[in-house]
């Protein structure tokens, strides 16, 4: 079937995700493993990838000349051939100087694969949403390659799986219409050929260098492409990003693809220079990559200002042979050499990329410009001038904890307010004063308790428990929704804001204690408890400092004002083993519910009467245990 | 209701008041991802160390401003320029600049809520250079405002003595509003406190109602005239506004609890405007278009009334506060009826021909029905919470499930809405280098 005028324009999308396929998973990554397992390192392997560029290179630029293969159609099922054989080949046990003419073969067939095909897309694009075609064929490329499968595959099985989808490729490499000429909204006089060549580069060598980094830091692989969930999110990034380029290029907003991918790339590089924050580059990096590769196949394909298709090929040729191969080599140079990105380099691709972006800008928004400009200056100069700026003194540490508490939105969590003759008093108590609240600049009473009201959590948590707490809230409070605030450790913040949460604590403190120890679960709650409810209860919140290999344990063992009691063989300071059943019931659902004071062990005033009863209940079954089984 | 028809009124949008309407649907959108994306995080918290430092509570800031800040407030914008005359005329092209400005101070004020800025007040959160910078953009809109206004011909026919003086006032308070913002915004202000709950009193209650209210009786006089026949509805709405204001006067700005009677009795003075606000509206003209999302503002705005003083009263807010239910409450507000109320004026201001984008049925369906699902869902989750906090902080089954068909109905809502700003992206007026014919001024 010939994709039409008036056709969906399926071939193009297939062939655009076939190719990216090919060069992502066997030409950029199967291939390389494979010289790898054949011991290949060093010095030979720089010039066995030297091969490969040199052959994507001559063959870039070749390909619009080869006048010999009139047929675009030909053109690309000999190149999806010799891509398939390379692939198969590479299974070989080949020795370094095949693996050199193997390296150029693949090179070669990729440069007339890519450059044949940009130069010919129109006609198998279809005329409906050609560009958006563009961007689900790259987008679909990418997302396979990101399938944990593919993704985690032997070299070998990947080298086959892409000798077979250039298989696919020669099938759907039909003959294309002659009389169907693609109608897409250009902006070619906004976007030049130099232009392009330039952006292009800086891209392409940006990408390059972060994706070689990425590959021999283990660390940096850890925290960006290990795991299913990684890969699926990266597919589904990668696939975003790139349908949302085509529509932005379908809606002539070029700018607002190449920009932002150099954002997000500059941004991906700049992070990965700490492993801590590859988590964060994992986002950024694929939705750079995805932007800018549609802009790759469309920039060529459709928005170019070649009137001729042998212009649009020659033009192709250039940026492929020089953004994509040249771009590539000098990033994985600059991956080898470095390990990082330079952050003048950064500055240098986002030269190259947004001045001309910002000067095409200025010319249709002049207006939005200078205005920003003036209203950015006349804000400047009054926030420079602004007293209270000025004379900022010196902040405590409990000041500081406090801005630390505010920044992190905490109040969107967490409230600061005992209501009066509530149950908050006997949980978070006791009441502050109406004065005290209002005192407080601003006060932080919140709207909303995701987590616990925090007025008091100086008296009801110690230090420790606050740090161990925020640094792993789901192991130390089971079933905690709160996010990790390590990353506040790793500087003066998180001290601060253990500093300013220790010291929330005020009113009459004695009298709620004695409300404590008053305090019983609900005779029905005791007599419905249940054995199997507190034992999930126990495991979720008690054994991480209680068990004997506890993870909180272990950790904070040094630290803690007392070591936590062995719940199975004791001994139990603050329950007197004189006690009745009915009083030993009473005083663990008291600790259980409260916590020790002036301890390290936290209460869980949260927990209902049902729950706090079923606890104990299995805690007497451990402490028996215990007396029976010294 | 009153006839729908109005043909005075142009039929497209002009570019000032079709880029408002964009600006404040791309901030609507990136609003409503947020939240989708804030209610997986509720329900996969595993996910949150992908954010690095950007953690939930910063991405709740940004959430709630850009929503309050930008989907909220920059129809107001397109409301301004109509009423201003700042979309026609010489001056039009200032337009889309302020526009820009004003989305370039949520930009910085999103990028300081994101790097752990914050005033720690919940709707007044602007810190830093952002605190600074939005008054200043606030500064830019209302020198555009002045200058079309005293640029505007002596000889305009809507130009009467008292419509200038209005304008003049209105000119004189909004002077006012961008250091009302910067000096509010300071963490040593804050309101009167109810001592029961640490919430707002109902007098304060009453005053931001009551603001809300002024704010539906004065926006028709900006675009759109009297129906013929005289409407005692218009008479009424101003003497029942006037006594509540007395009466939120005389209630005074003090701690006071809601568990007074003089407190909850006041605040149900707000049920009059129930049947009032729909009457008052019918005195006036309104594009036939706008009808469905004007049935749905009133619908939202009696069920926002009511739910508001019930929810208010001593026993209910006893349990509920602090929880989902006020979450819901909130969401009835701000998704439901200021949102209508919007999508409503922004129809009114655009023209009959572009109200096509707000007016395709599944949208309107997917985001009125999805902010009602959302509203009894969390509402439920509320309840439970009120009686049990475990509920929610060490979350079960139950809590799941709610959590799920809240963040579907999330989706439903950023579906709707993605389909607005997909619409709004093709206006005509937001084509470049295009020409306008509009009251026989060729705006370029």
């Amino acid at each position: 079937m010939i994709d039409r005028r008036g056709s969906s324009g399926w071939r193009g999308v297939a062939l655009v995700a076939v190719t990216y396929v090919y060069f992502l998973i066997f030409a950029q990554f199967a291939f390389l493993s494979r010289l790898a397992e054949l011991n290949l390192g060093g010095a030979s392997l720089k010039i066995v990838l030297a091969a490969m560029a040199a052959g994507g290179v001559i063959f870039s630029l070749l390909a619009p000349r080869v006048d010999f293969i009139p047929s675009p159609t030909h053109r690309l099922r000999i190149a999806f051939a010799a891509c398939a054989v390379g692939a198969l080949l590479c299974l070989l046990p080949l020795g370094i100087v095949a693996d050199l003419g193997l390296s150029f073969l693949i090179g070669a067939a990729l440069g007339v694969l890519t450059v044949t095909l940009v130069t010919h897309l129109r006609e198998w694009m279809g005329d409906r949403n050609p560009l958006l075609n563009v961007g689900l064929g790259t987008g679909i490329g990418y997302f396979v390659c990101n399938i944990p499968h593919l993704f985690a595959a032997t070299p070998q099985d990947q080298a086959i799986i892409a000798a077979s989808l250039c298989l696919v490729g020669i099938a759907l490499a039909s003959t294309p219409s002659e009389s169907s000429p693609t109608r897409v909204p250009t902006e070619s006089s906004q976007f030049s050929f130099l232009r392009a060549l330039a952006t292009f580069a800086a891209l392409v060598w940006l990408d390059s260098a972060a994706f070689f980094i990425i590959q021999h830091s283990p660390a940096l692989k850890a925290g960006t492409w290990q795991g299913s969930a990684h890969l699926w999110t990266n597919a589904s990034l990668h696939l975003i990003a790139a349908i949302g380029a085509a529509w932005l290029l379908q809606h002539r907003r070029s700018g607002l693809v190449l920009s932002p991918a150099f954002a997000a790339l500059g941004f991906a590089c700049f992070l990965l220079r700490n492993p801590a924050l590859a988590l964060p580059a994992s986002l950024f990096y694929p939705v750079g990559v995805s932007l800018y590769s549609v802009a790759l196949v469309a920039y060529p394909s459709f928005l170019t200002s070649a009137t001729t298709t042998r212009e649009r090929g020659i033009q192709a040729g250039w940026i492929y042979a020089g953004a994509g191969w040249m771009g590539s080599a000098l990033g994985i140079g600059m991956g080898q050499n470095l390990g990082h990105v330079p952050t003048l380099f950064v500055v240098v691709a986002g030269s190259v990329v947004l001045i001309p972006a910002f000067l095409q800008l200025s010319q249709s928004r002049t207006r939005e410009i200078i205005a920003l400009s003036i209203s950015f200056t006349v804000a400047s100069v009054i926030y420079c001038l602004l007293p209270a700026r000025s004379e900022t003194p010196a902040l405590s540490e409990i000041e500081r904890g406090r801005r630390v508490y505010i920044g992190e939105g905490c109040i969107h969590c967490h409230s600061q307010y005992v209501r009066p003759n509530s149950p908050d008093v006997l949980m978070w108590g006791p009441v502050q004063d109406l004065q005290q609240v209002h005192a407080q600049q601003p006060p932080l009473i919140g709207n909303r308790r995701q987590g616990p009201d925090l007025t008091q959590v100086g008296t009801r948590r110690s230090p420790l428990w606050l740090r161990a707490h925020l640094i792993d809230p789901p192991e130390i409070s089971g079933g905690s929704i709160m996010p990790s605030f390590a990353f506040l450790f790793g500087d003066q913040r998180g001290d601060d804001l253990v500093a300013y949460l220790a010291s929330l604590h005020s009113g009459d403190t004695q009298q709620q204690f004695a409300m404590e120890q008053e305090w019983q679960p609900a005779a029905s709650a005791l007599a419905h408890a249940d054995l199997e409810e507190g034992g999930i209860i126990y495991q979720h919140q008690c054994d991480t400092c209680h068990d004997a290999n506890g993870r909180a344990r272990l950790q904070y063992l040094s630290q803690f004002k007392q070591p936590p009691a062995n719940l199975v063989i004791g001994p139990f300071q603050y329950l007197p083993s004189a006690a009745s059943s009915a009083d030993r019931t009473a005083q663990f659902s008291r600790i259980s519910k409260f916590g020790i004071h002036g301890t390290d062990m936290a209460g869980h005033e949260y927990l209902s009467d049902q729950q706090i009863a079923s606890l104990t209940l299995f805690l007497m079954k451990q402490s028996s245990t215990a007396v029976h089984h010294p | 209701m009153s006839a729908d028809r109005q043909p005075s009124m142009p039929q497209h949008a002009t570019p000032g008041v079709a880029g408002a309407v964009w600006h404040s649907l791309v901030w609507l959108v990136l609003g409503n991802t947020m939240g989708v994306m804030i209610a997986i995080l509720l329900l996969l918290p595993g996910l949150n160390p992908w954010l690095g430092e950007w953690t939930y509570g910063r991405w709740m800031m940004v959430h709630m401003n850009i929503a309050l800040y930008g989907w909220c407030s920059l129809p107001m914008l397109g409301f301004l320029f109509k009423v201003y005359g700042a979309d026609r005329g010489s001056f039009s092209n200032w337009c889309r600049p302020v526009l820009w400005l004003w989305s370039g101070a949520l930009v910085a004020g999103s990028i300081s809520w994101l790097s752990g800025q914050s005033s720690g007040k919940l709707f007044l959160d602007w810190s830093g250079f952002a605190r600074v910078f939005f008054p200043v953009v606030m500064e830019a809109l209302w020198l555009l405002l002045i200058v079309a206004f005293i640029s505007k011909p002596q000889g305009d026919p809507d130009s009467t003595l008292v419509t200038r003086i209005a304008k003049m006032v209105g000119l004189i308070i909004l002077a006012a509003v961008p250091l009302a913002i910067y000096f509010a915004s300071s963490s040593s202000v804050y309101p009167a406190l109810n001592p029961d709950t640490g919430g707002p009193t109902a007098a304060s209650q009453l005053e931001s109602s009551l603001g809300v209210v002024l704010i539906l009786l004065i926006l028709p006089f900006g675009i759109t005239r009297r129906t013929q026949s005289l409407s005692k509805a218009v008479t009424l709405s101003w003497i029942v506004f006037l006594a509540e204001a007395g009466l939120c006067v005389a209630l005074g700005r003090t701690d006071v609890s809601h568990h007074r009677p003089a407190q909850y009795l006041s605040l149900a003075s707000l049920l009059v405007w129930i049947p009032l606000i729909p009457a008052y509206c019918a005195a006036f003209r309104w594009h036939a278009a706008t009808r469905g999302w004007r049935i749905a503002m009133f619908w939202w705005w009696g069920g926002l009334v009511v739910s508001g003083w019930v929810l208010f009263l001593p026993g209910v807010l006893d349990r509920i506060k602090f929880t989902d239910v006020l979450v819901g409450h909130s969401i009835v507000a701000v998704a439901g009826f200021l949102t209508a109320l919007l999508i409503f004026v922004m129809i009114q201001l655009m023209g009959e021909e572009d109200a096509w984008i707000f007016n395709r049925r599944w949208s309107f369906h997917a985001w009125n029905l999805g902010v009602l699902a959302y509203v009894v869902i969390i509402s439920i989750a509320g309840w439970i919470e009120g009686a049990n906090p475990a509920f929610t902080i060490v979350p079960g089954p139950a809590r799941e499930f709610l959590y799920i068909v809240r963040l579907l109905t999330g989706v439903a809502m950023l579906a709707g809405s993605l389909e607005w700003l997909t619409a709004a992206s093709s206006l005509p007026a937001l084509e470049r280098h295009v020409e306008v014919e509009l009251q026989g001024v060729n705006v370029a």
